[in-house]
């Protein structure tokens, strides 16, 4: 195997492709990158036993440059060759394959031989059939990870929390995730009528690591599915990720369905107002702010104290309040996590009692996104 | 010290933190026994203070709770509240640091 490339194109994909690759693996060779040459470019792949990227660099780019001289593939350790590669002193690089995968890797006068391994002990990537797939926007895919990944849960106790449920029925692309003291739930109109249907769970860690590989030029996000694989497609990126086993919860009886006190906020002057109390309560024990609510009297207070720094109020300025008087205490982190996903808009908070959750959804469209927090008892 | 009597030493030292962890697992099983048979006694005597009442009429009524809930579901908003979740998805396993969860007070407050 031979080829050069400009080193500039060639360090991106390595980056993007580098991101599957974990030093830490139970299996040797997937520390490794494998690289295949061909006639229509050049193929990396890195792996870990959870998701797997593939990109291709294609031949005839001519920004690319590069040249194929002989074909063949081999898996060389990630982290040494990308720091080689990003190191190099020229523009251009080659790269050649010698007897017992001996790898000669050289640019301008600096000359590298590290030693690779046999490609065809590569694990082979999961076959992923293009029937039920999903079509849509980068920027609107990248929106709806960055809304509900906030959502998961981190305890590894509770496997299936730690995903995102993704659910296509009727052309309604609805994801939903909770690690059971908050929720978070986009709902999507698909733009092109689609008759695909699947109800799968994605590791929160994939979707997080997908989300940094959907550039800012707003290309297509296709969406294919396998029995226990989800393959991305971006460009002549590949993404794939293992699915979680098992049955997530039925979510939607958690939202409540009617209220008894609604009051309505700019999002980031409540952010911002949230933001001052959690100052105090993160020195308390048990990190807890309290809102209470006066419609009568057009009065929202936002109240915390730590017993051994002291104590904040503000009183807050609602758009529109409604309903019963009520005083209810939550943790601010999962307010601030809520409301930092809304982004500049006006947003309806919705209450039933100070010991039921209570959700938050903007007031331009009310059905779509919704996040719900656990309040917290305070006797 | 002579080498012999250090090693003697140490056995002697690991023979007493070995009785100690012993002693340690015995009260710590016996704490939670405790707490178990507490926690029964209580239910127990609810059950017979609830008994008692309908025996005799003219005993008050129990307070009602402020969302009107039913007798099982108070048993189950006893239950969270010591830090038990009561949800079909995590039944019966703590709750860390008194966290709260949706699921739980979705099944004790849903309406009826």
């Amino acid at each position: 195997m031979k080829f050069s490339i400009n080193r500039a194109a060639f360090i991106k994909e390595l980056n993007n492709v580098s991101r599957a690759i974990s030093s830490k693996t139970t299996i040797p060779i997937l520390t490794g990158i494998k690289i295949v040459a061909s006639d229509a470019g050049l193929l990396l792949t890195g792996s870990n036993a959870d998701i797997s990227i593939e990109s291709l660099i294609r031949a005839d780019d001519p920004d690319i440059g590069l040249t194929i001289d002989e074909p063949g593939a081999i898996v060389l350790t990630a982290r040494f060759f990308s720091e080689i590669v990003k190191r190099l002193p020229e523009q251009t690089m080659t790269v050649t394959v010698k007897d017992a995968f001996q790898t000669e890797i050289t640019s301008g006068s600096a000359a590298f031989n590290i030693n690779g391994q046999d490609a065809n002990n590569y694990p082979h990537l999961p076959e992923v059939d293009a029937a039920d797939s999903v079509v849509l926007s980068g920027a609107v895919f990248k929106e709806l990870i960055s809304q509900t990944v906030i959502a998961v849960s981190n305890q590894e106790s509770r496997p299936i929390l730690t995903g995102v449920h993704f659910v296509l029925a009727d052309n309604q692309f609805l994801a939903v995730a909770t690690d059971s003291h908050r929720l978070s739930q986009r709902q999507i109109e698909l733009p092109t009528p689609s008759s695909a249907a699947f109800d799968v769970i994605i590791p929160g860690k994939s979707l997080t690591e997908l989300s940094r590989m959907i550039g800012d030029d707003d290309s297509d996000v296709k969406m294919q599915f396998s029995e226990n694989q989800v393959l991305f497609l971006l460009g002549d990126t590949s993404f794939y990720s293992r699915l979680l086993e098992g049955n997530y919860p039925d979510t939607s009886r958690l939202i409540p369905k009617d209220a008894s006190t609604t009051v309505e906020f700019e999002a980031p002057e409540l952010l911002a107002a949230v933001e001052r109390a959690s100052l105090l309560s993160h020195e308390s024990r048990n990190n807890v702010v309290k809102l209470t609510l006066t419609p009568a009297d057009n009065q929202v207070t936002i109240f915390s104290n730590s017993p051994d720094v002291g104590n904040v109020e503000e009183a807050l300025d609602p758009k529109e309040i409604t309903g019963d008087d009520l005083e209810i205490s939550f943790n601010p982190d999962y307010m601030k996590d809520a409301l930092r996903s809304f982004g500049q808009t006006t947003i309806r908070v919705a209450f039933t009692s100070a010991l039921r959750p209570f959700t938050l959804v903007p007031t331009e469209d009310t059905s779509n996104f919704i996040q719900l927090i656990t309040p917290v008892r305070t006797f | 010290m002579e080498k012999q009597e250090v090693y003697d030493q140490f056995k002697q030292l690991e023979g007493q933190i070995q009785e100690v962890l012993a002693q340690f697992t015995d009260l710590q099983a016996e704490m939670t026994q405790v707490f178990e048979q507490n926690a029964e006694l209580e239910i127990e005597n609810q059950h017979l203070r609830d008994l008692l009442r309908e025996l005799q009429r003219d005993l008050p009524e129990a307070p009602e709770t402020p969302q009107g809930l039913s007798k099982s579901r108070q048993i189950l908003e006893k239950l969270y509240e010591e830090g038990f979740h009561v949800c079909r998805e995590f039944y019966g396993t703590r709750r860390k640091q008194d966290e709260e969860c949706a699921f739980c007070l979705e099944v004790i407050y849903r309406d009826q």
